[in-house]
């Protein structure tokens, strides 16, 4: 699971109303190399959820000094760019779990993929 | 064979055409480089050595191929057009693609090729020049199921009215054709699969879409690591089909005309009035070819393909350029319903993927939409999402079996692509993130059934609308139910405007492919909305209604 998929998901159970975003536990992470585009990261910047990013990049102990906010004009910073760019399509969880934040279900990882199925009870 | 000198029209020998020449014939044109004949009278005409085959697809569209062409004697031929020389010769190429998806393939061939493609009226067709110095861009178009270099093409063929006369024509015909430039791109064509060692879209037998193929395949796959010619080519499912390589490889293969070629006819035939089988056609016009060339004929390992195909009046003869259908390349993986990628890619190209799009297909099935995607559209994000525990390990296999080919060819073998495993009646994603939704739907007929349609379909359109961005969100629905899509899609008119529907042919079933548009409505206020979240979900929609107290 990529960062920027983290960044999308978010709890679906009965009743959470703050289910955003998911804690990621993780026991296996992996780096892959992609193809860098800064164009495709200045135009999803706006999509994301900066903070969550952060966050969970930080759990990850991926940061790479992140700021909690956005610089202004980090459009043509390229550095920055390269550093979003990893932490959103090359850093990815193989292994572990997401939690809701607020009923504390989890959702295991597994082979990179989330199983977001709940229950019939719980949905 | 035939020159250009300028014949007198004379009484054509009942060899070829037992048709006399009239002072106003010249009816039925093929132009070959820098002749035209002309096949109901079969004298040789030489025209003006710019003529190009392209200016017959800039006519009007009367569906005829040949125009009348304007008789200059001229003596001297390009040295352009000359075939045998091994200079650069302009010809056609037919291509199959997926029914419905003509005219995006034919988009592909004007991005790709810069050519402009001509529909044929026997569906699923479309032909392009294109000059031999530029052939290997045939190979990059994502489209196109099999490539097929014209011979001839006749658009008002006059059958005869018995079958063995018919038959014997066709014999006939098969010495009369201009063979020699196609033969030189057949030629010209093996040598690019060597060096890009070409992908076998490898499908075997039509359309076979169980879990046995999965087997095969994946043991195929695994054994094919040199792309380099060899005669144990296999079936490879390279995906990246942009990586030609232009060094010169070696070619110690034996030229074709060292060892003796062995080849077959295939003919695909269409229409009521035909006094003939495909089957016969095939038979007698190879026996034909046989003679005329001495090649030996075998049915399975062949060098050669010629292809027959005939659709009411319309008679096209080609050689084959691809050996199995391109069109399952990314999957090893199979499932029960996998799309053929060129579907996948006509789909694709619908939507017009922008940079950094999120793109979701919420029901993946093997993934071979987003997968297609990350390839080819690769500027965008993909999630693609299945509940089904099979369906997204297969996913997965198969883009890890892509990027394993990317790595091994040093590239950074990253696909911007990602798994999970969800409900797609209650996506785990937030809302009007999305910027398109891209899926097969469930037919009802080999997957899931008519009456689940009925609840899953309006659930569906919701929950797509939900996540979907307002104003700029677009879906692309492949469907066969359309009876029922089209009625759940009515209860939403809030969310979803149509904007274009394409009508398809996917495994013998007749689907659509609808294209919406995701309104500017917020989720949750349109007054559909509003009476699905209070009343329950019934089939026929109108008792809602009355379940509101």
């Amino acid at each position: 699971m990529k960062l920027l998929t983290h960044n999308m998901l978010t709890s679906h159970v009965k009743g959470v109303t703050k289910g955003y975003p998911l804690l990621i536990k993780a026991t296996e992470v992996k780096v892959n190399e992609v193809e860098f585009n800064p164009q495709f990261v200045n135009r999803m910047i706006p999509k994301l959820e900066w903070s969550a990013l952060v966050q969970a990049a930080d759990g990850l102990g991926q940061r790479q000094d992140l700021p909690s906010e956005l610089i202004p004009d980090y459009e043509k910073n390229e550095e920055f760019l390269k550093k979003v760019h990893r932490v959103l399509l090359e850093v990815e969880v193989i292994e572990g779990s997401l939690q809701c934040p607020e009923s504390g279900r989890e959702f295991p990882i597994s082979r990179g993929i989330p199983n977001m199925l709940l229950s019939e009870d719980e949905v | 064979m035939l020159g250009d000198q300028y014949l007198q029209l004379q009484p054509v020998p009942s060899k070829t055409f037992s048709m006399a020449p009239s002072a106003d014939c010249h009816r039925l044109l093929h132009i070959n480089g820098p002749t035209v004949i002309c096949h109901i009278c079969y004298p040789v005409i030489p025209v003006s050595t710019t003529r190009q085959p392209t200016d017959m697809s800039s006519q009007e569209d009367t569906g005829a191929e040949q125009d009348p062409v304007p008789v200059e004697p001229s003596s001297v031929p390009s040295s352009e057009s000359d075939a045998t020389s091994g200079e650069i010769i302009t010809v056609t190429i037919g291509a199959t693609v997926p029914t419905g998806f003509e005219n995006t393939a034919a988009e592909e061939v004007k991005e790709k090729i810069g050519a402009d493609a001509r529909i044929s009226k026997d569906r699923g067709r479309i032909y392009f020049p294109i000059s031999t110095d530029k052939l290997y861009q045939v190979h990059l178009l994502r489209s196109v199921d099999n490539l097929f270099v014209v011979v001839t093409e006749f658009d008002h063929y006059q059958f005869k009215e018995s079958k063995e006369e018919t038959l014997l024509e066709l014999q006939q015909l098969a010495s009369q054709l201009p063979w020699t430039n196609a033969l030189e791109v057949w030629k010209l064509n093996g040598t690019l699969k060597k060096k890009k060692g070409h992908r076998k879209g490898g499908n075997g037998p039509k359309e076979k879409r169980n879990s046995d193929v999965m087997g095969e395949r994946v043991a195929d796959a695994e054994q094919l690591q040199q792309p380099e010619a060899s005669p144990a080519e296999g079936l490879t499912k390279a995906g990246s089909g942009s990586d030609v390589e232009t060094s010169t490889q070696d070619s110690d293969e034996a030229a074709p005309e060292n060892k003796l070629i062995k080849f077959r006819v295939t003919c695909n035939r269409a229409g009521d009035k035909h006094s003939f089988s495909s089957n016969e056609a095939a038979r007698d016009f190879g026996g034909a070819v046989q003679e005329f060339f001495q090649w030996k004929a075998d049915m399975t390992k062949f060098d050669i393909e010629v292809l027959l195909n005939i659709h009411n009046e319309e008679v096209v003869v080609g050689i084959a350029l691809t050996e199995e259908s391109l069109h399952r390349r990314n999957i090893t993986h199979f499932g029960p319903t996998t799309l053929r990628s060129t579907l996948c890619y006509g789909m694709l190209r619908l939507c017009r993927p922008q940079e950094s799009d999120i793109i979701l297909d919420p029901m993946c099935g093997t993934g071979a939409i987003p997968l297609e995607g990350a390839i080819e559209f690769y500027r965008s994000f993909y999630i693609a999402g299945d509940n089904n525990d099979m369906a997204v390990n297969r996913t997965l296999n198969n883009i890890c079996h892509i990027q394993k080919q990317r790595g091994d060819k040093g590239s950074a073998s990253g696909l911007p692509i990602d798994t999970v495993r969800w409900d797609l009646c209650s996506l785990p994603i937030r809302s009007s993130s999305v910027d398109i939704v891209i899926t097969d739907m469930p037919f009802g007929k080999r997957m899931g059934s008519r009456k689940k349609n009925w609840d899953l379909y309006p659930s569906c359109l919701r929950e797509m609308a939900r996540v979907c961005r307002p104003g700029s969100g677009k879906a692309v629905l492949l469907t066969q139910d359309k009876k029922c899509f089209t009625k759940a899609l009515t209860r939403m008119g809030g969310l979803w405007r149509r904007l274009h529907t394409v009508w398809v042919n996917v495994g013998g079933l007749h689907a659509a492919v609808y294209l919406l548009k995701r309104t500017t409505e917020m989720f949750g206020q349109t007054p559909e909305d509003v009476r699905e979240s209070q009343g329950s979900v019934h089939p026929e929609g109108n008792t809602e209604d009355k379940e509101l107290s």
